[in-house]
């Protein structure tokens, strides 16, 4: 039985890479005694798959990973004996079974929403600010990838740019391209709004909200878009 | 200051996992409950001091079975301590973020000689003056432990106690006496702690030296403080502490699995060797224990493998059965033992084929040394059949790379011995050659020897930095263009100071924290050490290090560390240094019968052997 899970990473486990994750996703595994199944060889490890890399500094509300399990288990089960084992800062939302065929995260997840939250600037003020940004023809960052300091235009790659007001601050939601056209990270993201005008002391937090697969202008989760 | 570190500092550093803390089964007790506050610091950077065996015992007895507190704090990486100093944050402990100087004991484990001014930068990054003397009333008492600490001298102007032995024994009743004595002056409670067995306060005693500036004696300053400190031992180490939940941390560390100490101490009674030595005698834990031991640990952890610890684990009792059950138990669901070092011979390949049916681990042997009339000299009791004997199981049964190590700078050491090693490292790869499919990968790490305490070799003169270097080149030539053989050599300046201090006394102390005041600190890290600011600190101190390592010494010569009661006899430590000289071999006592070394008549203690030896 293959599986896909939806979790929760919250913000305490921000500093962790994607390799650390992995890993204390492994050791949940087997505490809880999740029948996962093991590659062949002198060297045999969980066939897990992790999903598109959550940047160290971010924590994320809505990742993926796909597991294979040797027999098949109940999904309420499944999240309930995993969530007794993990640290209280993460949590998996949802499990559903998948096709065996079912491409791979890494290859389909195209989209990623992140979301800033802003403290001390007033709604209308930020909308601004992001209204004369949006005017500008190109959105150009220094690239914080593979050629660093290369002038790079985000604009392609930025889908939708949302305010959205809050008790006592402002959310900036971004949806956004991962690869094609242009792969976008959350620094060059960051680089952006400061040059927008916003003010890094007023950046008080930073997460990514959702992972997608788009297709054409629909945005769909990695658990709705299954074979 | 949580979320000052978390917003500002963290974001900005390598490796912020080292600092945050809120592993799974991290134990945060009630601050204000607690009886004793202690923190345990690490001079070393999270994921070295958080493979730490020791560590993990004290902090889970300390814990859970006792009414007092004991938190952790590592090492912070320089680009950390940078950024915690410009921002005035002073060094704190991962659990509940509190400054060290909060705690009312900080203790320091010891396991590296040049550890010391790491240990004295976290002090000093906490507030904490870093000598003894300049402590007021209200400072923390700062104490050590660990295998360095059997010659405490060296260090004996920057801590308040030293705790020798196992530290499972004293620590408990040591928090216990700081609650006890907690409104009394300093001085008061240091004379009450000098009075535990184990526990050595430094400030009460008084060095003397004689003319020509050999150490002449460690005379007591006050009434009822002993002469002789006794070092602590477990007497029942089968129903010892261990933890059942390990801290699993979030990022990888130095050694990333579940630990099981198989037993302590060591019996082979290799000549070099420190801790064959001042962890006498051999304890063992029974088969049944160590599976339970096993069974709570991944359970609670998780991990993927389980490493049976101890200083020789293949000669263990019961390490067949162990082996097998583990296997047995756990390979199903890809969960792996792992030795480390093997003992050199067939039963040990064998075994760890065993173990290999899981997982593929490195195959690495400990020969010492090249000739068989030099393992003679160290009482390394193996002989090359054995070692053939061992690669040869090894490379049948598919390994195609072994790694061997040795060392250089051993007492009576002629070129036939130098020479001795390449030859059979060329020996072992035609052997490989034959036996292998594939090309074999032959890897020697060739350490310095360097004499230590407490051995029958802390008489002996070791070798300069020149001689290394020329033995070196020595062998880098004898070795020739061979590129599938790769020798590893460690830094000789590095090795010449750990001797220094390792034979040292109290002189050294000023010298020691002049080097961190010209700013040496993680000395073990080759990027960081800086020889010439030590040799500075040595020169302006008005230390000459060669005393210290460069001579013979005399057989009535007092040491600084006689006072240090291992249970092992100085006559007995000679006697086995004659034997040396005269090429002769000293065997097992568990196997060949007591060799009168004094531990388990001084002690009233005997060996605990859980199974039939084979």
């Amino acid at each position: 039985m293959k599986v896909r899970c939806e979790y929760c990473a919250g913000p305490e486990l921000k500093f962790l890479s994607n390799l650390d994750m992995m890993h204390m996703m492994e050791r949940a595994l087997r505490r809880a005694e999740i029948p996962y199944a093991l590659s062949e060889g002198f060297n045999p490890h969980i066939k897990l798959s992790m999903g598109t890399v959550l940047p160290v500094g971010l924590w994320g509300k809505n990742e993926y990973f796909d597991l294979e399990l040797t027999k098949n288990v109940a999904p309420e089960w499944f999240v309930m004996q995993l969530n007794s084992v993990l640290p209280a800062y993460i949590k998996i939302n949802r499990m559903i079974e998948i096709d065996s065929k079912e491409p791979a995260l890494m290859k389909t997840v195209n989209a990623a929403g992140y979301s800033f939250v802003v403290k001390g600037v007033s709604q209308s003020e930020l909308q601004q600010q992001l209204d004369n940004l949006i005017k500008m023809p190109v959105f150009l960052v220094k690239s914080r990838g593979k050629k660093k300091d290369v002038d790079k235009d985000l604009k392609p790659g930025i889908y939708k740019i949302e305010v959205k007001g809050q008790e006592d601050s402002v959310i900036i939601n971004l949806t956004v391209a991962i690869g094609e056209p242009v792969n976008i990270r959350f620094d060059e993201l960051k680089d952006l709004l400061l040059s927008a005008g916003i003010r890094e002391e007023n950046l008080t937090d930073v997460y990514r909200k959702a992972n997608y697969i788009k297709i054409e202008e629909n945005y769909f989760t990695p658990l709705e878009k299954v074979v | 200051m949580k979320d000052k570190l978390i917003r500002e500092i963290l974001p900005l550093v390598a490796k912020p996992v080292r600092y945050t803390g809120n592993e799974l089964n991290m134990i945060k007790k009630s601050w204000s409950d607690s009886k004793c506050r202690m923190v345990l610091a690490f001079p070393d950077v999270y994921e070295v001091g958080m493979s730490h065996v020791g560590s993990k015992i004290l902090y889970g007895l300390i814990n859970e079975k006792t009414d007092h507190l004991l938190e952790r704090s590592f090492a912070p990486w320089p680009d950390m301590e940078a950024l915690l100093r410009s921002k005035q944050l002073p060094l704190y402990s991962l659990e509940s973020f509190k400054p060290l100087g909060d705690f009312e004991v900080v203790g320091f484990s010891l396991q590296y000689e040049l550890s010391i001014t790491n240990c004295i930068n976290m002090m000093d990054m906490a507030g904490i003056p870093v000598c003894s003397k300049d402590r007021g009333e209200n400072a923390p008492i700062v104490i050590a432990g660990g295998p360095v600490a059997f010659n405490p001298e060296p260090f004996a102007d920057f801590f308040d106690a030293f705790l020798i032995g196992d530290g499972e024994e004293v620590l408990p009743e040591f928090l216990d006496l700081c609650f006890a004595t907690r409104n009394q002056p300093r001085a008061e409670r240091l004379l009450a702690m000098a009075k535990i067995t184990g526990v050595y306060i430094p400030a009460l005693y008084q060095a003397k030296y004689l003319e020509n500036g050999f150490f002449k004696e460690l005379v007591p300053l006050n009434a009822g403080v002993p002469a002789r400190i006794r070092k602590r031992v477990v007497t029942d180490f089968d129903q010892a502490y261990f933890p059942a939940k390990p801290i699993v941390p979030y990022m990888n560390l130095i050694h990333d699995r579940a630990v099981l100490e198989v037993m302590r101490g060591c019996q082979r009674g290799c000549r070099f060797c420190h801790a064959g030595i001042v962890y006498r005698p051999v304890r063992e834990k029974k088969v049944s224990t160590l599976r339970r031991q096993a069974e709570e640990q991944i359970k609670s952890s998780g991990y993927e493998e389980v490493s049976l610890s101890s200083l020789s684990s293949l000669d263990y009792s019961g390490i067949k059965s162990l082996v097998k059950k583990l296997v047995e138990d756990y390979g199903s669901c890809g969960i792996g033992v792992s030795l480390p070092s093997l003992r050199v011979d067939a039963f040990s390949v064998d075994l760890a084929n065993e173990v290999q049916k899981v997982r593929k681990t490195t195959l690495t042997l400990a020969p010492e040394a090249g000739t068989q009339r030099m393992r003679n000299i160290i009482n390394k009791n193996i002989t090359e059949e054995q070692l053939m004997e061992a690669v040869q199981a090894a490379f049948k049964s598919g390994w195609n790379a072994v790694k061997l190590y040795f060392m250089f700078g051993l007492p009576y050491e002629k070129e036939e011995d130098l020479g001795g090693i390449i030859r059979m490292l060329k020996e072992v790869k035609a052997t490989g050659n034959r036996y292998s499919r594939r090309p074999v990968g032959i890897k020697a790490g060739i350490a310095n020897y360097v004499p230590k305490a407490h051995t029958p070799f802390q008489w002996h003169r070791q070798n300069s930095p020149e001689e290394f270097e020329n033995k070196r080149q020595f062998l880098l030539k004898a070795k020739g263009k061979d590129k599938s053989i790769k020798l590893d050599f460690h830094d000789s300046r590095t090795s010449y100071l750990e001797g220094v201090i390792a034979r040292g006394d109290r002189r050294l102390a000023p010298a020691i924290l002049k080097a961190w005041q010209y700013g040496c600190k993680f000395d073990g890290w080759t990027e960081y050490f800086q020889f010439d600011k030590w040799c500075e600190a040595l020169a302006d101190s008005k230390i000459d290090p060669e005393f210290y390592t460069l001579r013979d010494r005399e057989k009535n010569e007092v040491f600084p560390w006689d006072f240090i009661d291992i249970g092992v006899s100085r006559d007995f430590l000679w006697r086995e240094y004659e034997m040396a000289v005269q090429e002769k071999a000293t065997f097992d006592c568990r196997q060949d019968g007591c060799n009168d070394c004094g531990i388990c008549s001084e002690f009233g203690i005997s060996m605990e052997i859980e199974e039939d030896v084979q």
